[in-house]
């Protein structure tokens, strides 16, 4: 065993270089193995973990107050089956003015719950700015998701209620549950004319619909019929959320895979490739007296020490980033604070990558270890060498005739000399294009979404208006929203102009508030990217965001009755689908918005002429208005940052993985071939020359990657993106499919090459640099 | 035999390599110390010595293979020790042609390409290189050989094709660092008779070996190098 160790030490002592390269490749593919299996496992279930870790209600019931006193309805948390409860709650609705919507809510109608403290046994609620309500004339608002920590208390200080009721914001809290829109003492609950009262339960049998059904028939048995006035299962709010989340799997699904193979191939590579360069050593080992069984153990510990140091701190590595990325992804697309925070990388991970990494490493040996211990001494010797085998003779000679430099006919033979290693070095060479065609196609997807959604394309600047109830907002505009709307048309360079309120209504046959965005002003010269239909072309006419199309099972021509301003039932007619994030898009302004008011816009949207300067436009709509906040319509918002972070972290490590094949390849070759080139040196190649050789060799397999990778990659970008689309319970405007062109297919068709180049360029410049005369002297 | 002499023979008796109180250090040993040397156009010098007697340096030195650690060498007019690597590099293409004791061919490339290799890294064409090589491996007696690879071909055969990758480019200066040591007696006298005619035809040659038959066939003088130094020298006096 001392023999094995000290021969294994002087072996790896020798091969510094490739060593180096192996723990490099191990380490870099376990980091990513650590990164896509804890995406994957994380963005596949979060909701569970985060759910049960806040006590979230199973089952969120209304009561009616009149029919059922809330001292049955407490009695009903004894049923059999409930495991644990919270309420009763006195709960009051209340609408905040059109005037006087929040940094984060919508003006229009939110549910009130009076409750008395937020550490209940059952929604568990973090109050994550200021205090709870514990008296009467305070409130505490629900926190939007997405933006846990910040001190949020000036944000919004007051809340009307109807009757003149000034309620103070106290505080800003997070429930699970989404159990309301803000909380009172359950006496101002009462105050503000609570009718219904709400219970929360956790049930011991609670994994689906159907269980949850025959929970609540229990629950409710004991009381008057119709006192039940609606519940909210923990089903339909997980898938809700999982909504986020699920954007993440097809792609994280199809890097992972890409990230596995890649790791599996190049470690395959690297740790074959380092046996087969040590077949002489292996003779040697033989002709001194080392049994076949030491001669396998050698290299089997050669391989294995560096594999398992760069396991482990590959794992470290890949923990850091994949915790960073994990929580990145769920607070950029779900933009869930409770969610983000506690996600990581699931345990399970760590143990699977650390053993399974070292075992495909051993694994990947072993084979080649096994075979060499078959040879006899003298041939291990002499398969140290490149063969001449197969067709590799005779292209070498017809290259010798071609026209080409002569380095370069030489360097474009040297792949046909070692069929298996180039067929590994090619593979490694396509994953790496695949993946750079991918994350291109996805990253240019994401931006066209998000230029789609911001309507970049027809909307140069943005003018958003003070908020007066927000003190830490600048004041609001002293012009009507006719003025403004006067104003900023009239402003040089303006094309057209058109103003936003987002409100929030009621849509018949739906429990859910519908978030829409009403517009008015020059509306018709906007050009949203549709799914399908049209784009609203007057009064009576909305058009749906794709996941609320999905969601409402609408279709074009279809007829939705929704609240006016007034709270009248209106009907209108679905004419489109888009991907504005909006529920319902509509101009009927004064339907929905109302005609007393004068100031409802919460911002206008600009066109500008061609040619003019957006910069001084929006100067120019400072001076109109001190209320006025305009900013140039770019840039990428923090969901499409937070994909196209991950993309690029992913993309990068597997490209970084192929270079670190495509180096070791091109070591191992060097090496095989150093004799080679110390006599191409003798004879008088220049190190330009040998360097040209060399990275021609591998820039020839760069351009066979990239000839398929770059059709692979774009496959694959067809078949993930409307898997994405699908994930998030959407469609996709074409425009995101149909992202290619040829500028944007520069990039990943040169990748091949660059990734060639870039993985030979070192040790073709460190061959061209080897003294002649010593590897002669030592050949 | 060679069909054709090299064209890039200087006048005889212009000095072709002159060294200059050369020394070589390997680490903390010392391969040649204070060796100085002329060898003059259309000389063939033999350099004899004992194993690790700094032969194969000195050989190293002369072909810009390798630099000196203080001296100078000068070959051809060419101060080595002012050439970059590049400079090197086409030193050794244009100046000089190598023979090695194991031939050192490419084991990738058949006979002929082998030869005409060398032309062709100097920008001569593939056909006219071929042309050329054809020409030489025809005056070496091997032309039916230049499809063969090397693997295939006898040790004798091997030292040809390396004997004529060496005079493809009609070099000055033909260096041979123990042409016969690993050839059998047979093919071993054809490789001596080969070196001679080539001599004879007014080839500068210098070769290392410690073949006393083979220095006094070929060489008209011969270098006693001992212990890194250069022990002596005389002058070879054949009747022919």
């Amino acid at each position: 065993m001392r023999a094995v160790w000290t021969a294994s030490r002087a072996a790896v002592a020798r091969r510094r270089l490739q060593t180096f390269v192996l723990a490099a490749v191990v380490l870099v593919c376990s980091a990513t193995a650590v990164v896509t299996l804890g995406l994957m496992a994380a963005v596949s279930g979060p909701f569970d973990r985060v759910y049960n870790a806040a006590n979230g209600a199973h089952v969120m019931a209304e009561f009616d107050s009149s029919k059922a006193t809330a001292a049955r309805i407490a009695r009903t948390a004894r049923a059999s089956g409930v495991e644990a409860s919270a309420g009763p709650y006195p709960v009051a609705v209340l609408r905040r003015p059109t005037d006087q919507g929040g940094p984060f809510g919508l003006p229009g109608v939110f549910t009130v719950v009076g409750r008395d403290r937020p550490d209940t046994a059952v929604d568990t609620m973090k109050v994550f700015s200021g205090r709870w309500a514990t008296h009467p004339g305070e409130i505490v608002l629900d926190m939007p998701q997405g933006f846990g920590g910040a001190r949020l208390i000036d944000q919004e200080t007051h809340v009307l209620a109807p009757g003149g009721v000034d309620l103070k914001v106290v505080g800003y809290a997070t429930s699970v549950s989404d159990s309301a829109g803000g909380w009172v003492t359950p006496a101002q609950a009462r105050d503000l004319g609570a009718a219904s009262t709400q219970m929360m339960y956790r049930f011991r049998d609670a994994g689906s619909q159907a269980a949850l059904t025959a929970d609540m028939a229990v629950v409710t048995a004991g009381l008057p019929s119709g006192s039940l006035t609606g519940t909210g299962s923990y089903l339909t709010l997980k898938e809700h959320l999982a909504t986020g989340p699920n954007t993440y799997v097809p792609f994280l699904t199809g890097f992972g895979l890409l990230g596995l193979i890649a790791a599996v191939l190049i470690v395959g590579s690297v740790v074959s490739g380092a046996v087969v360069a040590g077949y002489r050593h292996i003779g040697v080992l033989k002709a001194l007296g080392f049994t076949p069984d030491q001669v396998t153990a050698v290299y089997l510990v050669m391989v294995t020490v560096p594999a398992v140091i760069g396991c482990a701190v590959g794992a470290a590595v890949g923990s850091v980033l994949g915790t960073h990325l994990v929580r990145g992804a769920f607070w950029g697309i779900s933009g869930n604070a409770l969610v983000a925070g506690k996600a990581s990388v699931p345990a399970w991970v760590y143990p699977v990558v650390l053993i399974g990494m070292p075992v495909l490493v051993v694994l990947s040996a072993l084979l080649p270890a096994v075979k060499a211990r078959r040879l006899p001494a003298a041939r291990a010797i002499s398969a140290g060498g490149v063969q001449q085998t197969g067709r590799a003779p005779a292209v070498q000679r017809r290259l010798g005739g071609s026209r080409l430099p002569r380095p370069v006919s030489l360097g474009l033979g040297w792949p046909f000399a070692r069929p298996g290693r180039t067929a590994l070095t090619l593979s490694t060479i396509v994953l790496g294009v695949t993946t750079a065609t991918l994350a291109i196609g996805l990253a240019a997807s994401v931006l066209t979404f998000d230029r789609t959604q911001e309507q970049q394309d027809s909307v140069q600047v943005t003018v958003a208006v003070g908020n007066p109830a927000a003190p830490s907002h600048p004041a609001g505009p002293v012009h009507t929203d006719e003025q403004l709307l006067a104003g900023l048309r009239a402003l040089p360079g303006a094309a057209h102009v058109s103003a936003d309120a987002p409100l929030q209504t009621r849509m018949a046959g739906s429990a859910d508030a519908v978030r829409m965005d009403v517009r008015t002003g020059d509306t018709t010269a906007l050009h949203p990217d549709l799914v399908r239909g049209r784009w609203v072309s007057g009064p009576g006419e909305v058009v749906a965001d794709s996941t609320f199309w999905h969601q409402q099972g609408l279709s074009l021509g279809r007829r939705v009755v929704l609240r006016d301003a007034a709270g009248r039932q209106v009907v209108e007619t679905v004419v489109g689908e888009q991907t504005d994030g909006w529920d319902l898009t509509s101009t009927d302004w004064n339907r929905f918005v109302g005609l007393n008011s004068t100031r409802r816009a919460t911002e206008f949207s600009v066109g500008l002429a061609k040619g003019a300067d957006a910069h001084a436009y929006a100067a120019a709509a400072r001076r109109l208005d001190p209320g006025l906040r305009p900013s140039l319509n770019t840039g990428v918002g923090p969901i499409e940052q937070a994909v196209i972070s991950v993309i690029s972290t992913l993309a990068l490590l597997l490209v970084g993985v192929s270079a670190l094949g495509v180096f070791n390849a091109v070591v191992l070759s060097t090496r095989e071939r150093r004799k080679d080139i110390g006599v191409l040196k003798a004879v008088g190649m220049t190190p330009r020359q040998v360097v040209a050789m060399v990275v021609t060799a591998t820039a020839a397999l760069g351009v066979a990657g990239g000839a398929v990778g770059v059709p692979a990659g774009m496959l694959a970008h067809r078949i993930v993106l409307p898997l994405i689309g699908h994930g998030t319970g959407r469609d996709l405007p074409a425009s995101m499919l149909h992202v290619w062109d040829a500028p944007l297919l520069v990039l990943p068709a040169l990748s091949g090459v660059a990734l060639a180049v870039l993985g030979a360029l070192l040790p073709s410049v460190r061959a061209s640099r080897a003294s002649a005369a010593e590897v002669l002297r030592t050949e | 035999m060679p069909s054709r002499v090299p064209s890039r023979v200087p006048a005889d008796g212009e000095v072709v390599v002159r060294l200059t109180d050369v020394r070589k250090d390997f680490g903390d040993c010392t391969a040649l110390d204070g060796v100085s040397l002329e060898i003059r156009a259309g000389e063939a010098v033999a350099v004899m010595g004992p194993s690790g007697s700094g032969k194969s340096t000195l050989l190293n030195l002369v072909s810009g293979l390798d630099r000196p650690s203080a001296g100078s060498v000068v070959v051809g007019g060419e101060d080595l020790g002012a050439l970059g690597e590049k400079g090197l590099a086409l030193f050794r293409r244009h100046r000089v042609g190598m023979v090695f004791q194991f031939f050192h061919l490419l084991d990738d490339l058949p006979a002929l390409d082998n030869v005409a290799l060398v032309g062709q890294l100097d920008g001569l064409g593939a056909r006219a290189a071929r042309q050329r090589a054809t020409e030489l491996l025809e005056g070496l007696g091997i032309a039916d050989r230049g499809d063969v690879h090397p693997a295939s071909l006898s040790g004798g055969e091997r030292q040809r094709v390396a004997v004529a990758r060496a005079l493809m480019n009609r070099p000055a200066l033909l260096l041979a660092d123990e042409p016969t040591g690993a050839l059998d007696t047979r093919s071993g006298e054809a490789v001596v008779e080969l070196l001679t005619d080539l001599h004879a035809l007014g080839q500068t040659l210098v070769l290392v070996t410690h073949d006393a038959r083979l220095a006094e066939r070929c060489a008209s003088r011969v270098v006693e190098v001992v212990d890194g130094r250069i022990a002596g020298a005389r002058a070879v006096r054949r009747d022919r």
